[in-house]
């Protein structure tokens, strides 16, 4: 993976938010454009900061475009959807258009898009955990031809926690197989209820033959590959993401050390097989 | 790169540590291999000790109050004056005597000796006192009386030859680590540890014994121990005869304590009760160890008291270790009371109603002093409620987060006419100050501490003031200067001289012999002097040791139907005190960063109460909301908090009675209710993107 | 090129000045009643008798707090110590633990602030003839004495010192001063291994990790026993602190009315907030997992990773554990625990 070459890994670049976006009551996207190019891929994360607050990890929530070459202005656009988690976060969520930021990556394996080429894929998020998943539909979507199909199932605590939900629309418009479920309704949800390992049956998807990508809460991860491991999904093609504490995202400071593997520079994305092999979860 | 021998700012222990300092900065701490307390070991707070120092919370630049904009920076001459001409004025007015002076367990002995003698010589009044009286004035009240001084009998390093350890209301890894070190390895090497706490701290955990009595029962349970030890004749006849005073009368007391009674009352099982006497008094290298679960009660003293007892009526004390410890809280909590920073003694316990005593400060300070012994620290905020104290002068301490019954000590700092907080850092009682002085932190000064074992120990500067800021005895003697009375010192090592000569415990306290060998216990009457590891040896400091009766008097505040649990205060292992140090260190500040109330298992589950919900803790003084911490550590119908949070200030419920004697609040007992708290809604602002309608895909 | 010599004990205190004008020089002293690392002002009052210091010397390298980057505005400042130094009179162990230190700050994404230091720095280690009890360095291969990886390495023979160099900007250090040094013969060889073979024989503890690594990994140790040791653990943070091979650090930033400073500062894994997660869940809160985490990462991960063991047995953990639960003690209770077929 490519390693961008600067003299000081910890130095992080100034970037711009050119927009801010509302997602729900307590998450934002926040488009950047950084003074530097970067190249990146779905699964990978920065970290962002703001100083005097400090440093988070935050996964890219957009894909990169293809060829895109360094703007006029500086790098091409960045986008993070950032949900207010605490004293950093809250900081970063007091930002406006036109405010700064200060990022530094990207970091981590990204997701093995490749393995979906020619397969079907699921795509399974709770939360927040949508962000992350946002460029893998998006790279689906362009490489529509090589895919055979995709399907989202989606969960949120209550429906308006629903987040991205004019790319749910589009995306369902676009042929993704969407499918939104909600923890507790609220007036005028008449949609799914329960947790997203529900919903298995209206994926439509034929497990052995598909890779699935996850990400979410720790007990959504958890059962969900469980249940597709059960249904006879390969180990090599359940795919998610994992969480951990990070200070540094290179490896060093030592937070995210797991069962001797690095979130960070190991992960943050890992396939079933590794996740057992290694006691992640 | 330079290394400079300290000691640690913040528990009694006085652990040894070098500050690391490159290019005039702090970059680390390491602890002393020689150092008899810490031997190359340090806790978590000493290990961290270096943060804080150059936080950008540091008060720099001394502060005034405008009436219209708050605060405003202004010179150290500006401060000084206006300080030196207010509290002039208002003595001039109303009296010496509506003028208070808190000085701090934080400041070094020399500070405390120089504040007190200005509350004393310049001021004119003995209104002097510190957060000792919060934690430990009923052992200097208790012991005093019994013995004829009130501080740790024996030395830390004797701690490992010890047979038998009895440890009662002391988290001791905890709150006194480096003590703990060496209590565990005196279990290693085969001592019996009995723990007497009604809540189960760490060191229960290494205990043969562990009786859990009901909290505020201390009295009964110890009086119970000595029922069974007079009873059973394992008494130590020959040294209650020969060495003590009054046993026949507290003997007759004593027959009230049946351990059946004393079974209903504490809780504790009569065999429990026989095993903890027997193995106590039949050994004899025995240590008897105690904190502010025995002195934070209204019968603080009578706690004290009934520990002293056990020791003589079993001859325990007076040998290596054999004795009666309480284990200080504050790095210079000893240290402040030797020097005399309390209404009613001059430096080194001698009484200002001792005319002697008092001719003898006279003659050495060239002024006349009061004769009356002044306010407490609680009393004064009484005196200052009621308009009766004018002006406070306060040193290091924040009064709005460690006194009891907080509310009430609010409406008593607006009431002051004139109030000066002298600090390091801002604090919750600067809000009411009209003038705000930058102090120096441990290691921007030189002078000295005096750590629980008695040890006085030498800090060294490692680095420039931050700031304008400057060390507390500088700003005393200053402020003396500006007020008509020189107080000249090239150097804290002129004062610790001073001290020598006025303070016989102290008399061979200079700083050139305290540079050897981590430095010298007291007494050390002289220069030829090589200190005391252990008190009482063949006679009591005050000649016979007294037996005094106590008798049993439940705590101020009991759990009723409406109040039904008993609250409990304490501190933290990664805090300290009110958190101005600890809170301001990133690392300590990460592991615990809010505060909590541990509730037993059982009562969580009867308030439908999960770990970490929160909840709302109330008593009839205020309530606070905090998460609930749902462990066994704490038994039934037992809450605990820890005091170190201004956000959700334990100290809103706690009780302010008073021990009759030496008017120690009681911290450890009040009456509160808890109830779960629905989580608000976190929604604020609704969020409208797409409408439900067009969402509804499947 | 030559990379040995021999230098007169009479000439030390010539070089160590030259060497001192040159740069900072930081060795032993002796200070109230202790013995620390720091800058030396008087050349003789180097301490060599030293046991192995507290704290290790990758305080030089990555200090207990160092600042990162100096903002102000927009503009910021990488804070890169550039300081030149020489570190005399360091154990072989903690040489061996420098080695891997290297590895892993520099392998991969290289560590900045620690490449700036590292490159500056140049380590004068002495053989040891007088392992302290705590010392087991012995059953790692990572001292008394070493084959390479050192900078400079002086051997005591008694009236004069073998000395070593390992790389050629040490060489550089003795051939500026070439007329202190003379080329050494049959028997200076003769006498540092008879300075080795001695200092071998005096070693109290032989404790074999190996056996602890495999213990672990068969599943002989039960959670059990991890539990009666995280029991005694005092939460201190010391031994992460102390081991010249633990490398946790966390970041903070303090914001200054003039400019803010990102800071690293020392972290341990054994404190339950170290892997605090956004809304406060702790993965690691009982802390049993705290405690195996630290002994896994030394004895299992590290061999696997990095090929050797994340412990030198510098002895420094026995010396500042409170609760005495340091590697060396506990590799002998697990001996001792297998022995008795438990
Ligand atoms: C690989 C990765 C990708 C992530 N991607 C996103 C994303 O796209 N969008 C999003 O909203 N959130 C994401 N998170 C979670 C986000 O990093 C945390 O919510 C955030 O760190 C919380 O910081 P805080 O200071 O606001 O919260 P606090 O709760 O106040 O945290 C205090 C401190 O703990 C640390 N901390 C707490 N939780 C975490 C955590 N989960 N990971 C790392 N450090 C933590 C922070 O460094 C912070 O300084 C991601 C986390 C990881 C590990
Ligand atoms: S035990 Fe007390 S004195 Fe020692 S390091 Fe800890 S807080 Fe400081
Ligand atoms: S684990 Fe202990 S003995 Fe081993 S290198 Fe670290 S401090 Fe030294
Ligand atoms: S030194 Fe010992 S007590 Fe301290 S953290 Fe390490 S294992 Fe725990
Ligand atoms: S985040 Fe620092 S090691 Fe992974």
């Amino acid at each position: 993976m490519a390693v961008r070459e600067r003299n000081n890994i910890y130095l992080p670049v100034k970037a711009e938010v050119v927009e801010k976006r509302h997602l729900s009551a307590d998450v934002s996207l926040f488009t950047v454009r950084p003074d530097v190019p970067f190249d990146y891929r779905p699964g990978q994360f920065f970290m962002v900061s703001l100083w005097g607050a400090g440093e988070v990890p935050i996964s890219v929530a957009s894909l990169r475009k293809e060829g895109a070459k360094r703007s006029q202005q500086g790098g091409d656009l960045i986008e993070f959807c950032i949900r207010k988690a605490g004293k950093v976060t809250s900081l970063i969520h007091d930002v406006e258009k036109g405010g700064f930021l200060w990022i530094r990556g990207p970091y981590g394996r990204s997701f093995p898009l490749e393995y979906a080429t020619g397969r079907e894929m699921l795509v399974v998020g709770g939360g927040i955990g949508l962000a992350p998943l946002r460029p893998v539909i998006q790279w689906a979507l362009r490489e529509r031809n090589s895919i055979k199909k995709v399907s989202l199932l989606y969960g949120a605590r209550t429906p308006d926690d629903l987040i991205f939900r004019d790319d749910l629309k589009r995306w369902a418009e676009s042929g993704v197989n969407v499918v939104l479920t909600v923890d507790r309704a609220t007036d005028g949800w008449d949609g799914n209820l329960g947790v997203v390992t529900t919903l298995w049956h209206k994926s439509e998807i034929d497990f052995r033959e598909a890779v699935s990508f996850i990400c979410g809460p720790e007990v959504m991860i958890r059962s969900a590959i469980n249940d597709l491991f059960f249904f006879g999904m390969p180990e090599d093609r359940i795919i998610t993401t994992l969480e951990a504490h990070m200070k540094c995202g290179v490896g060093k400071c030592g937070h995210c050390y797991a069962g001797r593997l690095y979130i960070c520079t190991d992960g943050p994305v890992f396939s079933f097989r590794e996740i057992k092999e290694h006691n992640l979860l | 790169m330079d290394k400079i021998l300290t000691v640690c700012p913040y528990c009694g222990c006085g652990c040894g540590l070098y500050l690391h300092v490159e290019e005039g900065r702090l970059v680390g701490v390491s602890p002393s291999r020689s150092h008899p307390v810490n031997r190359g070991s340090l806790c978590v707070k000493g290990w961290n000790a270096y943060e804080f120092v150059v936080h950008p919370d540091r008060l720099l630049k001394p502060m005034i109050r405008e009436d219209s904009s708050g605060l405003r920076e202004c010179s150290w001459d500006e401060a000084l004056d206006y300080v030196a001409h207010r509290l002039a004025e208002i003595r001039d007015r109303s009296g010496p005597d509506s003028i208070g002076i808190l000085s701090s367990a934080k400041c070094t002995n020399e500070e405390n000796y120089l504040i007190m003698k200005f509350a004393r010589a310049v001021i004119g009044t003995n209104n002097i006192d510190h957060c000792a009286r919060l934690c430990h004035s009923s052992t200097v009240g208790g012991l005093a009386a019994a013995f004829g001084s009130g501080a740790m009998t024996n030395s830390i390093s004797e701690i490992r030859d010890a047979k038998v350890l009895f440890v009662i209301g002391s988290n001791t890894t905890e709150q006194h680590p480096m003590i703990g070190m060496h209590m565990l390895d005196a279990v290693d090497r085969g001592a019996i540890l009995i723990v007497a706490d009604p809540r189960r701290p760490q060191i229960a955990e290494f205990a043969h014994i562990h009786l859990r009595h009901r909290p505020g029962t201390d009295v009964a349970l110890l009086m119970g121990i000595m029922h069974v030890i007079v009873n059973e004749g394992l008494v130590d006849i020959d040294f209650v005869r020969r060495r003590t005073e009054n046993f026949d009368a507290f003997e007759h007391v004593l027959r009230g304590f049946h351990p059946q009674a004393v079974e209903s009352i504490t809780g504790v099982s009569i065999e429990d009760i026989r095993r903890v006497a027997r193995i106590y008094a039949m050994e004899k290298r025995s240590m008897l160890f105690y904190a502010m679960g025995i002195t934070q009660h209204i019968t603080g003293v009578d706690n004290v008291r009934a520990c002293a007892n056990l020791v003589m009526l079993t001859g325990h004390i007076g040998l290596p270790s054999s004795g009666i410890n309480p284990l200080r809280g504050q790095n210079n909590v000893q240290g402040a009371c030797d020097m005399g920073a309390l209404p009613n003694v001059y430096s080194g316990y001698q009484t200002v109603t001792d005319p002697r005593a008092r001719r003898k400060f006279e003659r050495a300070w060239r002024r006349k002093l009061p004769t009356k012994p002044g306010l407490t620290v609680v009393e004064m905020t009484e005196a200052a409620y009621e308009g009766r104290l004018k002006a406070l002068y306060i040193t290091g301490e924040n009064p709005l987060l460690s006194d009891p019954d907080l509310n009430h000590v609010k409406e008593a700092m607006k009431g002051l006419e004139f109030l000066v907080v002298q600090d390091i850092f801002p604090n919750e009682t600067m809000e009411y100050a009209d003038v705000v002085l930058p102090a120096c932190s441990f290691a921007e000064k030189d002078g000295t501490f005096t750590n629980t074992e008695r040890r006085v120990q030498l800090l060294t500067r490692a680095i420039e003031p931050i700031g304008d800021s400057r060390p507390d005895w500088e700003i005393i003697a200053d402020l003396s200067g500006r007020m008509g009375y020189e107080m000249q010192y090239r150097g804290t090592y002129e004062i610790m001289e001073e001290i020598a000569l006025l303070t016989p415990s102290y008399g061979g306290m200079l700083h050139h012999r305290l540079r050897e060998r981590h430095g010298l216990q007291w007494p050390c009457p002289d220069v030829g002097h090589p200190g005391t590891p252990f008190l009482h040896r063949k006679k009591f400091a005050k000649g016979l040791g007294t037996f005094i009766t106590v008798e049993f008097r439940p705590p101020a505040e009991l759990p009723d139907e409406e109040y039904p649990f008993i609250l409990t205060t304490g501190r933290i292992y990664f805090h300290y005190h009110t958190g101005t140090m600890c809170r301001r260190t990133a690392v300590l500040e990460r592991e615990e960063p809010a505060c909590y109330v541990e509730i037993n298992p059982l009562d969580a589950e009867r308030l439908h109460v999960r770990d970490k919900f929160p909840v709302k803790v109330s008593s009839r003084r205020g309530s606070i909301v905090v998460s609930a911490r749902v462990t066994e550590r704490t038994p039934e119908g037992v809450v605990f908090i820890p005091f170190h949070y201004s956000e959700a200030a334990a100290n809103l419920l706690t009780n302010a009675a008073l021990d009759p004697t030496v008017k120690i609040p009681e911290y450890k007992v009040c009456a509160v209710k808890v109830e779960p708290v629905m989580k608000e809604d976190r929604r604020t602002r609704p969020v409208k993107v797409v409408d439900l309608e067009d969402l509804r895909i499947t | 090129m030559r990379s040995e010599w021999v230098l007169p004990k009479g000439h030390l205190s010539y070089w160590l000045r030259q060497l001192r004008n040159r740069a900072s020089l930081i060795a032993p002293l002796r200070v109230d009643g202790d013995i620390v690392f720091k800058s030396l002002e008087n050349i003789h009052e180097v301490s060599l008798d030293n046991p192995a210091l507290l704290p290790s010397p990758k305080e030089f390298l990555l200090p207990q707090q160092e600042g990162m980057f100096w903002t102000e505005g927009e503009r910021i400042r990488p804070l890169l110590n550039k300081e030149r130094r020489f570190i005399f009179g360091v154990r072989s162990c903690d040489v061996s633990a420098l080695g891997l230190l290297d590895r892993f700050f520099l392998e991969g994404y290289g560590d900045p602030f620690y490449r700036e230091r590292r490159r500056n720095t140049i380590f004068l280690s002495i053989v040891c003839n007088n392992p302290d009890p705590t010392c087991f360095c012995i059953g790692l291969g990572t001292g008394p004495y070493l084959e390479k990886g050192f900078d400079i390495q002086l051997t005591d023979l008694g009236d004069r010192y073998f000395v070593q160099a390992g790389n050629r900007q040490s060489q550089r250090l003795v051939r500026q001063w070439s007329f202190l040094f003379t080329t050494p013969r049959k028997v200076d060889y003769e006498d540092q291994y008879e300075v080795f073979l001695s200092s071998k024989a005096r070693f109290q503890k032989r404790i074999s990790l190996e056996s602890v690594r495999e213990y672990i990994l068969a599943g002989k140790v039960r959670d059990s026993f991890w539990e009666s040791v995280s029991e005694r653990c005092f939460e201190c943070g010391g031994c992460v602190y102390e081991c010249p091979l633990c490398t946790c650090f966390t970041v903070t930033d303090r914001s200054y009315s003039f400019g803010t400073e990102r800071v690293r500062l020392w972290d341990t894994c054994l404190f339950k907030g170290f892997t605090r997660m956004a809304g406060g869940v702790l993965p690691n809160e009982k802390r049993v997992l705290r405690t195996k985490r630290w002994y896994y990462h030394k004895l299992v991960h590290y061999p696997d990773v990095l090929g050797s063991f994340g412990c030198v047995g510098c002895g420094r953990c026995t010396v500042t554990c409170p609760g005495r639960i340091d590697m060396a003690t506990i590799a002998i209770k697990l001996r001792d625990l297998q022995d008795n077929g438990r």
